[in-house]
């Protein structure tokens, strides 16, 4: 938790600027997701208003999001902190270049699958249980049903007015609590799997992003959000 | 021994400073020919904070206090930089030797005031900070930094107070209401 004291001395500036003096000078790639962090929000914002500028090519809003994240990773890793330029400046032209080069190649019929298609993909491979002789695939089916659950307990969570307009007001209540105990647990998760949950649902970062940012592969992020759903299952079991 | 810059200069230099005339150019220049003088390094970090330039104030503070590691202001600043850059622990660590310095010394009493206030011992703080100004004749300045954190402390402990005040306010009503809905019980 943030100290109210630490509060009142630190400024932002200065503590963005050890960030990127930390990565860039001390090769400390822990400040890569804080600085993405960051900028999210203007990479969100330069995505709307792409989305609403340029043809859409078949692509939805998410997927100018996660285009637009990509350009923000490349921008992180090209800034030199020490040229003079602010970030803002400096990633303003490359998330709007990242979008517009995605629009390209979706209109040229590569781009297969939506965004959100691709986030659901990932997680529902991540999940899959490996196949093994003599398990009992009913079993199998309600583990992942379960772990499926949990993400979008997550994901309802960032979005829990609409979420709870169809339900009644004691399950509006359940679901709420249950979805409050999620966020709780999923804080609690340590260093690389509460970056892999809370990119993946909260920022809807998609594992291959996800795997530059933490510098890990792939495959590795899968593994560490099968880790870390498994943890979540058997810690909301347990209370 | 290192080729020290001559202190009719460093004099001018904090003059000029003082007087708000920008001198990072000189300073630049000057380290040019003594870039293992503590004191011009220090002067030159100082400056490049004000520029916005903060990776290299860092670079140039630590730089001052590798130098000479009992320059005790140049070590103040360095910490204090460090927290304001959200780097608590560094600032802890550069912090450590000025304990050697004397018990009145009003750089101690600052530093024991940071401590307190990372701790979110804001009254703590508050005393040790004041203490500390009180103590200072050499850097007038810095107490003025000091006074703006001795202020927002207090004004945190007053919305603190006042909180406390209005839960107390409130969990009274919501024992009256408890009562009167178990009266209505009954």
């Amino acid at each position: 938790m943030r100290r109210d004291g630490l509060r009142l001395v630190e400024r932002a500036s200065h503590a963005e600027a050890a960030l990127w003096r930390r990565l860039r000078y001390e090769d400390d790639g822990a400040c890569r997701e804080p600085l993405f962090d960051l900028y999210a929000a203007l990479a969100r914002t330069i995505a709307r208003a792409e989305f609403r500028r340029r043809p859409a090519y078949g692509l939805e809003k998410a997927d100018f999001e996660q285009l637009a994240f990509e350009g923000l990773l490349e921008a992180i890793e090209r800034y030199d902190p020490m040229h003079g330029a602010p970030f803002s400046a400096f990633a303003r032209p490359r998330i709007r270049g990242a979008i517009a080069d995605g629009a390209a190649r979706s209109s040229e019929g590569a781009a297969q699958f939506s965004a959100r298609r691709r986030l659901e993909a990932d997680r529902l491979k991540s999940l899959l249980p490996a196949a093994k002789a003599g398990a009992d695939p009913l079993a199998e089916l309600a583990e992942l049903a379960s772990a499926l659950a949990i993400g979008m307990m997550v994901e309802s969570a960032r979005h829990a007015a609409n979420s709870m307009d169809a339900l009644s007001a004691y399950e509006s209540l359940a679901w709420r609590d249950m979805q409050v105990r999620v966020m709780e647990e999923i804080d609690r998760l340590a260093g690389t799997e509460r970056s892999v949950m809370q990119q993946h649902y909260l920022n809807d970062v998609p594992f291959v992003e996800i795997a530059r940012l933490l510098k890990v592969s792939k495959g590795r992020v899968a593994q560490i959000h099968r880790a870390a759903v498994a943890r979540l299952r058997t810690r909301l079991r347990k209370e | 021994m290192p080729a020290m810059c001559d202190e009719a200069t460093m004099q001018q230099l904090v003059e000029a400073m003082q007087a708000g005339q920008d001198q990072l150019e000189r300073v630049s220049a000057l380290l040019e020919e003594f870039p293992e003088d503590a004191r011009l390094q220090f002067l030159h970090g100082s400056m490049l904070i004000s520029a916005g330039r903060l990776i290299e104030a860092h670079r140039a503070l630590s730089r001052a206090v590798a130098l000479a590691p009992d320059f005790a202001i140049a070590r103040f600043q360095l910490g204090f930089f460090q927290l304001t850059s959200g780097e608590a622990e560094h600032a802890l660590e550069t912090w450590g030797r000025l304990d050697r310095l004397a018990d009145g010394h009003y750089l101690r009493k600052f530093v024991d005031g940071l401590r307190c206030l990372i701790r979110d011992d804001f009254t703590g703080a508050i005393e040790q900070l004041q203490q500390g100004a009180a103590l200072n004749e050499e850097n007038p300045p810095l107490n003025r930094d000091m006074q703006l954190i001795i202020d927002q402390c207090r004004s945190l402990l007053a919305r603190e107070r006042a909180a406390d005040q209005s839960g107390e306010a409130a969990s009274e009503t919501s024992l009256i209401l408890q009562q009167f809905a178990n009266k209505n019980l009954h």
